[in-house]
């Protein structure tokens, strides 16, 4: 009876080696069934220095779409955002470590003077990225990222509704996977390490 | 008269539940906000103990020039906020001002408020009833 199975395992084994490796299950997220290759953008980081896709490239990154005067949904999902990076610090596999993105929907009142005050209250290395209104939409319209302003109590005082998703490229700067509402830190930084080690795997 | 002097006086006591005890607001908290931020939000319980509904209409703050009833709601993957004209809160129900939902939202003071800071609100309701609130200044997600 050992004897027979043995010979099966490895089998099995060998099987699992050849075929390709399986899309992983996702908690949260949703994985694109391809990965998403956008087109160049041409933006500005909180220092004032150009971020383009460039910049998304040679390590994963975690993207959220929101603005600086919304005092409810954008602190909760950065925050939220904190928590998923403190609890990938103690993952030390080369690369693994990914940086965090914030696009503003509202450059007008973003500015990066504004963003690098903003920012780092939530983590030293968050990136807050804004710019030409054209360029924001070049770039939110390839991620079916939706926003748009909303009158508020004055003129200047105008709300802007926007995606609440997260989104996920990889190291090729290819928009990878989606998280929608609610967010949880533990169920996204598990899905994320399901999602880099199927990549490393794919490759 | 004297009830008065004696309602004045509890008034002054508790901060917490005013001219309409049959309200009750607990776990009052304001967001601390990041540096060069220019909205605040706060959040609260109101707990309606009374046999009537009542209806929040307005709020006011020393330290807030303006505050506005606010509601978070995510459609179809969008995030917006509407402004509220008010709040009905049913008899014997409990409504909840808390991140992603119902929220007061204010511009943010001059001098950037702290947590640990004490803040104070004003609610003032359809019935002509009043309730003053101290809500303090927490980093919360
Ligand atoms: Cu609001």
């Amino acid at each position: 009876m050992k004897i027979r199975i043995i010979p099966m395992l490895l089998a099995a084994v060998l099987l699992s080696a050849c075929s390709p490796p399986q899309p992983p299950q996702l908690q949260q997220g949703t994985l694109l069934p391809d990965a998403k290759i956008i087109a160049d953008f041409q933006l500005t980081d909180q220092n004032g220095k150009p971020f383009t896709r460039k910049n998304l490239m040679g390590k994963w990154s975690f993207t959220f779409f929101g603005y600086t005067h919304c005092p409810d949904v954008c602190p909760t999902s950065l925050s939220m955002l904190a928590q998923v990076m403190k609890k990938l610090e103690q993952d030390k596999t080369p690369g693994a470590k990914p940086q965090v993105v914030f696009f503003s929907v509202d450059p007008e009142r973003d500015t990066p003077e504004v963003l690098a005050q903003y920012l780092p209250y939530f983590n030293p290395d968050f990136i807050g990225v804004t710019g030409d209104p054209q360029q924001i939409l070049r770039l939110t319209r390839q991620l079916g990222i939706l926003y748009g302003k909303s009158p508020g109590e004055s003129a200047d005082d105008y709300l802007v509704d926007h995606s609440a998703s997260i989104l996920l490229f990889d190291p090729d700067g290819n928009f990878r996977a989606l998280f929608g509402t609610p967010h949880d830190p533990d169920r996204i930084a598990q899905d994320f390490v399901a999602i880099r080690n199927y990549y490393e795997a794919s490759r | 008269m004297k009830s008065f002097l004696l309602s004045l006086l509890l008034c002054s006591w508790s901060l917490l539940a005013c001219a309409d005890p049959a309200i009750q607001v607990e776990n009052a908290w304001v967001r601390e906000a990041p540096p060069g931020a220019q909205m605040m939000a706060a959040y609260m319980t109101l707990k309606n103990t009374g046999s009537s509904d009542v209806t929040l209409e307005n709020i006011t703050s020393p330290t807030f020039r303006m505050v506005m009833l606010h509601k978070s709601v995510i459609v179809d993957g969008v995030a917006r906020m509407s402004h509220q004209d008010s709040l009905p809160i049913p008899a014997g129900t409990s409504v909840a001002l808390e991140p992603g939902s119902y929220h007061l939202m204010m511009p943010a003071p001059e001098q950037r408020l702290h947590s640990g800071d004490l803040v104070e609100f004003n609610l003032q309701f359809a019935d002509g009833g009043t309730v003053r609130v101290q809500a303090i200044v927490r980093k919360k997600p």
